[in-house]
């Protein structure tokens, strides 16, 4: 061999072995930092959400709370809403759950009965937490076989947002607290200007910011009391599911179940797409932060049909069963649910605090939205449609009215289809 | 990355060694006692094939007779989850998307030869320039492939429909409408895969002897002519290997069904590729047992298609 | 049509005909294939209202670089890109050491049951990656290596594809050298070490390129393997980041930028390698 041919075949093998030496390393290093780390006695709790818009807000609570704990460091972690159940039910069965994560009603039973949350009574006996604080429907909704496992986060209300300039535009007068759904279909079909591509309204095929509003203000309801009959075969729920699938097939005032999947119906309505948009107490924060929607969204009391009454959910903070870090995750969660977060989430504008006496701070935090509107809502909200495996039957409604929305079914008929396989799936549960 | 590459090569060879004597000689003398080196190099890559691989296929095979509880366990069911399958409409047409998918994805390959074939002719520059530029979508990761496109095909605001709406067509919601999705997903993974395939068809065709092409042009045969019957027959052996993995791959499509159309969207049912359904049932579902049985068919699909491709090879491809 | 009448590789000059149909219909097909990165690269520095204005914008009128910004506050990017890069390592290092390992193991050494052991290998080619998808999850659980870069790695560092691939090669290389190395009294080992190893380059690189693009591109394993977006490599984070922003267009196109980029770049410092790789897998084919 020659010695550039030797010295080629050594740069060859040198090659050859820094790669197995960086392999070595990479995956020992980062194989040792795996889940929470704790040395020294810091520990690093892990704390999920899903909305980003929400984060800020998180992430000054957690600062201050690390000033009065300085060994225990929290990460936030965000996964979007789509993936967050599907992941968080992943790890909760693999025993690599996050410490800290939020919790929503239509999960929170499953969760409870499948032991994958730990109970919190002692703890908040043990820290003399006074849990009449808090708004008495989320404390007992985090109930569960008589044991406390959710600390209330927030609670939910409802407005009628819509653009100040398009309504100018159209010569028609603001939204107020007489409207009803009359009102906002009138409205929605003379603010529609197909040739400019704008819709009077967004009527997107959801249940928390759609029908689960306005099936309890048609008067009729999704689950029985006592959770064993599905409610939506009755005339009032499919009362208020036409409505909105009016909006899209028979007047046209709405895009397209298509069109809406194309393009997200909040970003249609703060680009100025869309007129007006059924939002929670959650959406200030993220329609403020588009310049154009700042200026010229305003929100209105949500319009009323035989009654006021909608569904409302409410937020909390849990722990799971299995945390490697149970004190210092009650500790922060503890602090989660003191008044001083409370404080920030209600001055920031971004939820209303299921801590007594916030809403004020909420109103004030954003003058160019009248968010006194929304919290004046609070006293209709009725308790959020709930059973043991909720996501089942929800899930399905959800598919099956989505035929509805395409014109592929009647409502009646979707309906009947829905109510057929909600009551299937509780009597199952009963089982 | 599961791609079978030469199967007429029978699994024993031995290398070439001299006449016979000779060999059984040498055999002897230099490879006495070379199985302990040879477990000893086999090891790492037994090992790990074997705990993960070999071992997860009889484990799959396993969950797929079970079904599984809310937070962790399984119980024995025997073959429910099968019979599921067979009535299961879900499935069938998550197969049918699968091979519509596949049928139209194939599609670039004839393009990719052509391409090949107009970079081969004489004289041809910038091949290198070209070649980049064909090549760059396959370099790009399939996460970015899918949101460029999800832009580029929106219904009221893309690209695609602007032009379309140039020439008096209304394009339809490509993404969200159940007609046109899985249509529109197998696009993207034609524009992504040309490169591909147009490399390695390109690295065949540079072996043909342009003596060949040169005699043909004498004889008076245009370049039509001498396409069809002296680049494409000859061609074939590399057509086949860029068919097998076109094919392989298309069957196990999930990143653009993912990133592209996604659980809320009506057309799901109509786009979603069999590993998509495997993935929703396993994970998003948490139907561990059923997924698993899924995967089985999936497996025998692949299977099938491998083997039928194979056995037909020896009536179109020409072996030099 | 014998070969005998001409040695010459090129046609003359005098009877080439007009390349300008061939450039004309490539570049079509070029502008097709350029023209969606061209699109991301003006989209991700517009306005979300420019991005979505009808007849499409051309020139973004003001420059938005605050969804660059965007994308950086919603995910953390610098470690994405050190987890995607260390899970390529990872598994091109394994990949191409073990598989040449065994390849050679399997093309040049004789023992017994071989055959049998390479007809198992072989069969492991044939099943899909998914049929292997929920166990490795469990492995990897019972591991502890959940949520790390180890986790995502291990299990592609091994692979029955590399050693066909291998195999390939090595059987292709002259037996001569090896031989001799033998005769002189090297064991298996010495003669990878010294004369294999340093033959089988071209081998290893197209292993590695194939590997390499194969892990970068991964979307799946880690999807299920990683709830934590702080250990997500590039592919699963933008997916996460389409999550967050939806239909945002200018943002989830700067993301895709930023993630793609790196992969992007090194294909074209190294594509002479890096095709000349891909194109020998098709000819041993």
């Amino acid at each position: 061999m020659t010695k550039t041919t030797r010295s080629r075949i050594a740069s060859w093998r040198g090659g050859a072995l820094l790669l197995c030496l960086c392999a070595l390393v990479g995956l020992a290093g980062c194989g040792s930092s795996g889940n929470n780390g704790s040395s020294g006695g810091k520990v690093t709790l892990s704390y999920a959400v899903w909305d980003q818009p929400q984060v800020p807000a998180t992430k000054r609570i957690i600062s201050e709370f690390h000033r009065s704990h300085p060994n225990i460091d929290v990460q936030v972690q965000v996964t979007p809403w789509d993936d967050y159940w599907t992941k968080l039910r992943t790890a909760a069965t693999g025993g690599s759950a996050p410490d800290v994560f939020w919790m929503t009603l239509a999960y929170f039973k499953y969760y409870a009965k499948g032991g994958a949350l730990m109970p919190l009574d002692s703890q908040i006996d043990a820290s003399h937490v006074d849990m009449s604080n808090y708004v008495p429907a989320i404390r007992s909704a985090y109930r569960f076989d008589g044991k406390t496992y959710g600390m209330p986060r927030d609670v939910n209300s409802f407005g009628l947002f819509y653009n100040k300039k398009l309504f100018k535009q159209a010569g028609l007068s603001a939204p107020d607290g007489s409207w009803t759904w009359a009102d906002v279909t009138a409205a929605a079909r003379k603010l529609t200007d197909k040739s400019r591509g704008v819709y009077g309204i967004v009527a997107p095929e959801v249940d928390e910011l759609g029908w689960y509003l306005t099936i309890p203000q048609a008067g009729g309801y999704v689950l029985s009391p006592d959770g064993k009959q599905s409610g939506y075969d009755q005339a009032a729920s499919v009362k208020g599911i036409q409505f909105w699938v009016d909006l899209v097939n028979k007047y046209h005032a709405s895009p397209s179940l298509q069109q809406m999947t194309d393009t997200d119906p909040l970003s249609m309505f703060t680009s100025g797409k869309a007129a007006m948009y059924y939002g929670g107490s959650w959406d200030p924060v993220a329609i403020s932060a588009v310049p154009y929607a700042k200026a010229n969204v305003d929100v209105a009391p949500l319009p009323h049909d035989a009654t006021r009454l909608f569904y409302s959910n409410g937020l909390a903070n849990t722990i799971y069963a299995r945390t490697k870090h149970p004190k210092e995750a009650w500790e922060f969660t503890k602090f989660l649910a003191s008044k001083r977060a409370a404080d920030i989430n209600a001055t920031t504008g971004t939820v209303i605090p299921a801590y007594k006496g916030e809403a004020d701070n909420y109103v004030r935090s954003m003058p160019w939205m009248h968010l006194q509107r929304i919290v004046d809502q609070l006293p209709n909200a009725r308790p959020f449609p709930s059973t043991i495996d909720t996501s089942v039957w929800r899930d399905n409604a959800t598919k099956e009215f989505a035929k509805a929305w395409t014109g592929q079914e009647t409502v009646p008929a979707a309906a009947a289809n829905v109510t057929k396989q909600m009551n299937a799936a509780l009597a199952d549960e009963g089982k | 990355m599961s791609v079978s590459l030469d199967k007429s090569e029978p699994a024993t060879v031995s290398p070439g060694y001299g006449p016979t004597r000779t060999r059984r000689a040498r055999r002897t003398r230099v490879h006495r006692g070379e199985g302990w080196w040879a477990l000893a190099m086999l090891v790492p890559t037994l090992v790990g094939l074997g705990v993960f691989s070999l071992w997860p296929i009889f484990q799959t095979l396993y969950y797929s007779f079970t079904t599984w509880g809310a937070f962790g366990g399984h119980v024995w069911s025997g073959l429910a989850n099968y019979r599921s399958l067979l009535s299961d409409s879900e499935l069938l047409q998550s197969l049918l998307n699968t091979f519509i998918f596949t049928a139209v994805t194939l599609t670039s390959v004839p393009l990719a030869i052509v391409v090949a074939a107009l970079l081969n002719r004489p004289g041809m520059r910038g091949l290198a320039v070209y070649r980049t530029l064909y090549f760059l979508p396959v370099v790009t990761l399939p996460a970015s492939v899918a949101l460029m496109w999800k832009l580029l095909l929106s219904g009221d605001y893309g690209i695609v429909n602007w032009l379309l709406s140039l020439v008096h067509v209304n394009g339809p919601y490509w993404l969200s409408n159940p007609g046109t999705a899985i249509y529109a997903l197998a696009a993207v993974s034609v524009w992504s895969s040309i490169g591909f395939n147009m490399v390695i068809l390109l690295a065949g065709i540079q072996t043909i002897p342009r003596d060949y092409y040169e005699a043909a042009e004498l004889d008076g045969a245009g370049k039509v002519r001498q396409f069809v019957s002296i680049t494409v027959p000859l061609l074939t052996p590399s057509i086949f290997f860029v068919t097998v993995i076109t094919v392989i791959n298309s069957l196990q499509a999930f990143d653009l069904v993912y990133l592209m159309v996604g659980v809320n969207n009506p057309a799901l049912d109509h786009s979603q590729t069999i590993v998509y359904l495997f993935y929703k049932t396993g994970f998003i579902d948490h139907n561990g047992g059923y997924a698993a049985a899924i995967a089985f068919v999936l497996m025998v699909a692949i299977l099938v298609f491998t083997t039928v491709q194979f056995r037909l090879q020896k009536r179109w491809v020409h072996y030099v | 049509m014998s070969s005998a009448t001409s040695q010459r590789s090129q046609g003359t000059p005098a009877r080439r005909s007009s390349n300008v149909v061939p450039h004309v219909v490539l570049c079509i097909g070029a502008v097709f294939m350029v023209g969606p990165f061209a699109w991301e690269v003006l989209t991700s520095v517009k306005t979300f209202a420019a991005s979505i204005h009808v007849p499409p914008v051309l020139v973004p009128n003001p420059f938005e670089w605050h969804n660059y910004l965007t994308v950086f506050q919603t995910l953390p990017f610098g470690r994405l890109f050190l987890n995607t890069v260390l899970m390529t390592v990872a598994r091109t290092a394994g990949q191409v050491i073990f598989c040449s390992l065994s390849g050679y193991a399997f093309a040049r050494l004789h023992f017994r049951g071989r055959g049998l052991l390479f007809g198992l290998f072989l069969s492991v080619l044939m099943v899909p990656s998914q049929m292997f998808l929920i166990p490795q999850y469990q492995i990897i659980q019972h591991l502890g290596l959940l949520n790390t870069v180890a986790g995502l790695s291990l299990p592609g560092m091994f692979s029955a594809f590399g050693t066909f691939l291998m195999r390939q090669f090595f059987m292709q290389l002259p037996v001569e050298m090896e031989e001799a190395a033998r005769l002189d009294g090297a064991n298996p080992l010495q003669t990878y070490w010294h004369v294999m190893l340093p033959l089988s380059a071209p081998g290893m690189l197209a292993l590695g390129i194939l590997v390499a693009i194969w892990s970068w591109n991964d979307l799946l394993w880690p999807l299920v393997v990683n709830t934590d977006p702080a250990k997500m490599p590039l592919s699963a984070g933008l997916a996460s980041l389409q999550g967050e922003h939806l239909t945002n267009y200018p943002v989830l196109m700067a993301g895709a930028l930023l993630a793609s980029l790196p992969l992007i770049v090194a294909f074209i410092v190294f594509q002479r390698h890096l095709i000349q790789g891909i194109a020998s897998t098709g000819i041993k084919g």
